[in-house]
């Protein structure tokens, strides 16, 4: 995790004195720059769930992992699920959400992520903080040995991430970086 | 016209199948081209209506300077599918009248997130003394200090409905033009007499249900559950309404899409928006 931070604190680095003479508007090579690292923080969460989801990972770990996956969400966040059956949206904390997903009553689960995504343009909030939304596609099959049942499910999740500008100190120079935290999560369950 | 939207979401369907940048690469599903034709968010609505990226995943942005950016025939093939080809009754020359004017060559139209003239219309759940209702809420961005917000610009909210049924003609009750001359004391027949006070306001009275439904929510009387749907309506395009609903259904065309399209006649805009706000 450390390498990555060092590996995106350079990338960014290497653009961030001409985007720092341009007030504070994103220029598209900023963005892509951003973009790979929202996809990043969303890849992490989805190595997460899967962790979590499965079977085969030990209370303790799952709890570890829980407490990693946690870390990449701002304060509050919450997750709003819907499936196709009814329109309306359950909420859950974060946590909420991976207690559920650990909980889950079947003897094997595999979850897998289809290889499309959307990253939306970043809009800039009132307090400066720009904001953006990444849509991913997971795949969810869980499966009971003993009724020989298959739950199958394909959901569409769109994640919040924020985006910020912070600052650092590296062997005495400060440092700016952009920062990205995932913030609420919607999932809609597809009818693929 | 449905062949090209066909072919339109095959080419689609066909480049994102070879694209390959999943999220988490090996272990991975292939997409067969639905989630990439999907009109996935509102943004990527926006986006392909004026053409400001690519026809595969929309992975690649278009940026000015472009070759691509706001192409005439990238901005036809996206405006093919950016419609409900399935449920919605727009008639084929009302679609096509509409796409010409869009894509007009000495006059394009395009869409603009921080312009005014388009809102959201959510439809949200609540419990209002011990009852669950359900309020329309139309919301639109605005700017603010450094950014934009989404603020909320009116509420319907049915037991507000006939809560101020002003009476008419021979009903409406008045005070008298010498009330004055008595210090208002006949007051009291608005107040405390009548069960219709807002008989007693000016001719040009409207109440303000958005003030009405937040008092009642500061007073605990009206809790929120749930936002149950979510559309959006546009009069971006001059001399044209458009609704957005998002479809989701199997097949290519899904996600955010045009399901209701009016050529707008003089005034028809005005009564569209009242019918929208609901605040009759």
């Amino acid at each position: 995790m450390k390498n990555k931070m060092i590996l995106f604190l350079g990338l960014f680095l290497a653009t961030s004195v001409s985007v720092l003479a341009q007030s504070e508007t994103i220029s598209p090579a900023r963005k892509q720059a951003i973009d790979s690292l929202a996809l990043e923080k969303v890849k992490d969460l989805s190595k997460y769930v899967s962790i979590i989801g499965s079977k085969e990972t030990q209370f303790s770990e799952a709890n570890r992992v829980m407490d990693r996956a946690e870390e990449l969400f701002s304060p509050g966040a919450e997750m709003g699920v819907s499936s196709i059956n009814t329109n309306e949206i359950a909420y859950y904390k974060i946590r909420r959400y991976f207690e559920r997903l650990m909980a889950l009553n079947y003897d094997r689960v595999n979850i897998t992520w289809y290889d499309i995504q959307y990253i939306s343009d970043l809009e800039r909030q009132p307090d400066g903080r720009y904001v953006g939304v990444v849509t991913v596609y997971q795949r969810f099959e869980g499966t009971s040995i003993e009724t020989g049942m298959t739950y199958k499910d394909t959901t569409k999740k769109d994640i919040t991430i924020y985006v910020e500008k912070k600052q650092t100190q590296i062997a005495g120079r400060t440092i700016e970086f952009w920062d990205v935290m995932l913030g609420d999560v919607r999932v809609t369950e597809t009818s693929a | 016209m449905r062949i090209v939207t066909f072919i339109f979401a095959m080419f689609i369907a066909s480049i994102s199948i070879v694209s390959g940048q999943g999220i988490g690469s090996p272990g991975t599903i292939k997409d067969d081209g639905r989630f990439a034709a999907s009109t996935k968010q509102l943004n990527q609505f926006f986006r392909r209506f004026n053409a400001e990226e690519s026809p595969t995943d929309g992975n690649v942005r278009y940026y000015p300077g472009d070759t691509a950016y706001h192409s005439v025939s990238l901005r036809k093939g996206f405006l093919q599918i950016l419609f409900d080809n399935q449920t919605s009754s727009i008639s084929p020359d009302l679609k096509t009248q509409f796409i010409n004017t869009v894509l007009s060559p000495n006059y394009p139209h395009y869409l603009n997130f921080h312009r005014e003239g388009w809102y959201a219309e959510v439809q949200a759940d609540f419990m209002y003394k011990g009852k669950k209702e359900s309020a329309t809420i139309i919301l639109k961005i605005q700017p603010e200090r450094l950014g934009h917000e989404w603020v909320i610009d009116e509420v319907s909210f049915p037991p507000f409905k006939n809560l101020f049924d002003k009476p008419v003609g021979d009903r409406k009750d008045f005070l008298h033009p010498l009330s004055h001359e008595l210090g208002f004391m006949n007051l009291r027949r608005a107040f405390q007499d009548s069960d219709s006070p807002e008989a007693y306001t000016e001719t040009s009275f409207k109440p303000d249900y958005l003030t009405l439904f937040l008092y009642e929510m500061k007073q605990n009387n009206l809790r929120y559950q749930t936002v149950t749907d979510v559309k959006f309506h546009f009069f971006q395009i001059e001399g044209w309404y458009f609704e957005v609903n998002q479809f989701n259904r199997p097949g290519f065309n899904t996600g955010w899409l045009i399901s209701n399209l009016v050529k707008l006649n003089p005034g028809d805009k005005e009564t569209i928006q009242k019918y929208i706000y609901d605040q009759n």
